[in-house]
């Protein structure tokens, strides 16, 4: 039975979160035994998995840490997940102790997680929110009183789209969040991609793993990818496989292909 | 949080150089699980811990707690998997010694425990972590079962609220009520063995409505709305819909306490309201009903409630009735019987009587008056007193009165003459059947059917139906006058007939009203009596001046028929001369 509009969701921990799998990809124990179940699934699908789960972490880290000396002060991550190692507001507030980070996530629990982390920081926040949502992520009292949005904000939207069908016009949504930025904003984009692999069988078997969660797997093209950054000018080294995105060191960029993720950041011109 | 090995904590880390046995261990654990820092950052970390670890296998004492915490360090680096300790134990059983150059006499003894010491430390760390981080999750569910909860709840409120009350007024509304009262009568409390409800509707509202616009009229609502709250606040008020409210009187001892409630209602909506710049007065009526919980049901009572308030209405409003139960119990088997009126036409239930209208010249009759007879298959053969006025009501006296005149005219047509002309039929019209567009064709349509000649048919109408403003009734009786049909003024002189106006009414007879007539029953010496003598005496002379003819209607005495005639009165109709009966019995007396 559907439940009716004004019925908030259940907390339902024997069904799968990708918030929590992401979490035991990356190592940690912010996990229940149905996300182990499903994310062992797919690691005997993709046994790569916990490595592209690092390397999109990490490229989210670099990405931060390029946006941070950029200038930029004002930061939105939108599907942050379960925010445990190498949170954007660690590596921002690094940098800046003035920086400002909002998170956005569906994930009730992954929300109620991030609010106790953030206990006692008053330059983060948390709102529960869909990505699907972006007019109301950015009418959100919470996120108009941390952010300004006639500053520069950082957009953080990783590993977050490959949940995103193109039924729901993800092309529509990240228009809604490019027109409320101001110019000098910036837009960071990653998500799953196949372009390096022609295993048809392995994609399908990621994509029946992630139809256990409620967040079906919807793999792009890197020529996908970039159409979304429409508005924005990608900055060196544009969309690519994410351990190339100003790698730190030549060899941790070696075999990058086999992270699956691309992305990239792109500035909002004024 | 993780400590961040980077962190101001550890200024100094960075500025060591790392050696390649660091760089090797840092190596062989990247990948091993997310490390949230760069390379160099890793390696210099690990630079940090192999200088430690060198320095604890050369201390004396030889201290293993350094073993300990740099297993820790490692957990807190977040090298957090099993391959992690796996890879750092071989690393440094493999390279530490060599790469360091490290030499001593029981430093594979020393390096071996040290290990140890490293794994332990690790191990603990790790579970220690572990066992944090799953009850920081399971906290965070909790908390956000426990928000999700609320959010329900706060919505089903919402939900609740929203569907419990006029989103006009925000006064709760049928559904809410509705329950209160079936609570009230269902499960009453202690001392709740009686229970009074209030039913209230503004007066002329739809004037409010329809003159000012439906934002004033909502206006006034809200307002009316706010001051019943306001009086009435111990007892719940609730807007039904429209400019309906009711309130729920509970616990109350007698009638006298629900009265209290509606006059104090009264006053509360009488009080002038200032409505978008309009200064409005309103009054309200009120049915009430006040009864035991035992035996009644929220339905019976909200009936009752509803009837009680149309007696107010129809007593003049602003006012509250009070229900009572046989003028309900009339009302209900009045609106029983007009119900049944169409079922009953269909089924032939009605029949004809005709009671004769008699020549006081010759004794001849005349006409005969057709009189309606309902034979009800319940209550027996009912007179028109019964339900005319009813089906005058709802309006089923069209459709009856169209049967009457057809079933008259059929009849009438198949009466023989008897040495003079056969006898006319004389039919009542309502004024409804007169006002109505088409009388005229039904009229045409039925003589034409039964082939009964039109001067053969009378229609009775009342002073009122030819004095209205409208036209057109008097338009429609003219044609049929035109046509032959004989036009007869019923009870005439109780209305407020202009004499003077007669003369151009297509009328042909009066029928004087039987109260003139009861007046010539007494003395001819009585001055009462030789007073209606008189009047009537002036109504004949004059009709004849007008040429009219005049009967003489609820005639019972030899006496009265006397003195009719003496006047000159044309002719006369009552007990005197005949009942009403089937036709075949006034036959049989012309035969």
């Amino acid at each position: 039975m559907q439940r009716p509009d004004w019925a908030p969701d259940t907390i339902d921990i024997e069904r799968p979160s990708v918030a929590r799998m992401y979490d035991y990809y990356l190592g940690g124990s912010h996990n229940f035994a149905a996300d182990r179940a499903t994310a062992r699934a797919m690691v005997d699908a993709v046994p790569e998995a916990p490595l592209m789960a690092q390397a999109n972490r990490a490229f989210l880290r670099r990405a931060v840490h390029f946006l941070a000396e950029a200038g930029v002060r004002q930061f939105l991550d939108i599907g942050s997940g379960i925010p445990t190692v190498g949170n954007v507001h660690e590596i921002a507030q690094r940098i800046d102790p003035a920086a400002r980070v909002v998170y956005v996530d569906v994930d009730p629990v992954a929300v109620a997680h991030s609010r106790e982390i953030l206990s006692g920081n008053d330059r983060a926040t948390v709102i529960q929110e869909d990505l699907r949502r972006p007019e109301r992520i950015l009418a959100h009292p919470e996120v108009t009183g941390m952010l300004d949005l006639s500053q520069p904000v950082a957009v953080m939207i990783v590993a977050v789209l490959h949940f995103v069908p193109d039924a729901d016009r993800p092309a529509e949504i990240l228009r809604t969040l490019r027109e409320a930025l101001a110019p000098g904003s910036y837009l960071t984009l990653s998500q799953a991609s196949d372009d390096a692999r022609n295993d048809a069988g392995e994609r399908a078997d990621a994509e029946a793993v992630y139809r256990r969660t409620d967040s079906p797997l919807v793999i792009r093209s890197r020529a996908e990818l970039t159409s979304l950054f429409d508005g924005f000018e990608l900055v060196d080294p544009g969309v690519v496989w994410v351990p190339q995105w100003r790698p730190e060191t030549p060899e941790s960029a070696e075999d990058a292909e086999k992270a699956v993720f691309i992305g990239g950041v792109g500035r909002l011109g004024g | 949080m993780v400590e961040r090995p980077d962190g101001p904590t550890a200024p100094g880390a960075l500025a060591r150089c790392p050696g390649a046995f660091a760089r090797a261990w840092a190596k062989a654990v990247s990948g091993t699980s997310y490390l949230p820092m760069t390379q160099a950052q890793l390696e210099a970390l690990l630079q940090r811990l192999t200088e430690r670890l060198a320095a604890a296998l050369a201390a004396e004492p030889f201290d293993l707690r350094v073993g300990h915490q740099v297993g820790a360090e490692l957990v807190a680096a977040h090298i957090t998997s099993a391959e992690g300790l796996g890879r750092t134990v071989e690393v440094v059983q493999l390279r530490l010694l060599r790469d360091l150059g490290l030499v001593g006499e029981d430093i594979e003894d020393r390096l071996a425990r040290l290990l140890a010491t490293v794994a332990t430390g690790y191990a603990r760390a790790l579970r220690d972590r572990t066992l944090d981080e799953q009850e920081s999750i399971r906290r965070a569910v909790m908390v956000a079962r426990a928000e999700a909860e609320r959010a329900l709840r706060d919505s089903e409120a919402r939900f609740r609220h929203q569907a419990t009350h006029d989103p006009l007024t925000d006064l709760p509304n049928r559904t809410l009520f509705t329950e209160r009262l079936a609570a009230a009568i269902e499960s009453p409390g202690r001392g709740a063995d009686r229970v009074g409800v209030c039913f209230l509707d503004l007066d002329r509202f739809q004037v409010i409505n329809d003159s000012l616009g439906h934002q004033i009229g909502d206006g006034l609502l809200v307002a009316v709305a706010d001051r019943l709250r306001r009086a009435l606040g111990e007892h719940l008020v609730a807007r039904l819909g429209g400019d309906e409210f009711v309130i729920l009187v509970e616990r109350t001892a007698g009638t006298d306490d629900v009265v209290k409630v509606a006059e104090a209602a009264l006053a509360a909506v009488g009080e002038p309201a200032l409505v978008d710049g309009h200064e409005l007065t309103v009054s309200a009526s009120i049915g009430i009903v006040e009864c035991p919980v035992d035996g009644t049901s929220p339905v019976d009572l909200m009936r009752a409630a509803d009837a009680t308030l149309h007696w107010a209405k129809s007593a003049g409003g602003a006012r509250w009735s009070l229900f009572d139960a046989d003028r309900n119990r009339q009302e209900l088997a009045r609106y029983a019987l007009s119900a049944a009126i169409p079922a009953a036409l269909e089924r032939g239930e009605f029949y004809l009587d005709y009671q004769p209208l008699t020549s006081l010249r010759d004794g001849t009759v005349l006409g005969v008056e057709a009189l309606v007879r309902w034979r009800h298959p319940a209550l027996g053969v009912l007179r028109p007193d019964r339900f005319i006025g009813l089906a005058e009501e709802t309006g089923l006296i069209v459709p009856l009165g169209s049967w009457v005149l057809a079933e008259a005219c059929r009849e009438a047509a198949t009466w023989p003459a008897a040495g003079a002309a056969a006898p006319f039929v004389s039919v009542n019209l309502a004024v409804r059947q007169v006002r109505r567009p088409g009388l005229v064709r039904e009229v045409h349509a039925v003589l034409e059917r039964t082939g009964l000649p039109p001067e053969r048919l009378q229609l009775e109408v009342t002073e009122s139906t030819m004095m209205s403003a409208d036209e057109e009734p008097v338009r429609a009786l003219r044609v049929l006058a035109d046509l032959g049909v004989r036009i007869a003024i019923d009870d005439f002189g109780t209305g407020y007939c202009n004499l003077a106006y007669l003369r151009e009414l297509p009328v042909t007879e009066l029928k004087v009203a039987g109260e003139f007539v009861a007046g010539l029953s007494a003395s001819a010496d009585d001055p009462t009596s030789r007073t209606d003598e008189r009047i009537l005496a002036s109504l004949v002379s004059l009709a004849h001046a007008l040429n009219l003819t005049v009967t003489a209607e609820g005639v019972e005495t030899a006496g009265q028929a006397d003195r009719l005639r003496a006047i000159g009165c044309d002719a006369a109709q009552g007990w005197h001369f005949g009942r009403p009966a089937p036709a075949a019995q006034f036959l049989d007396r012309l035969a």
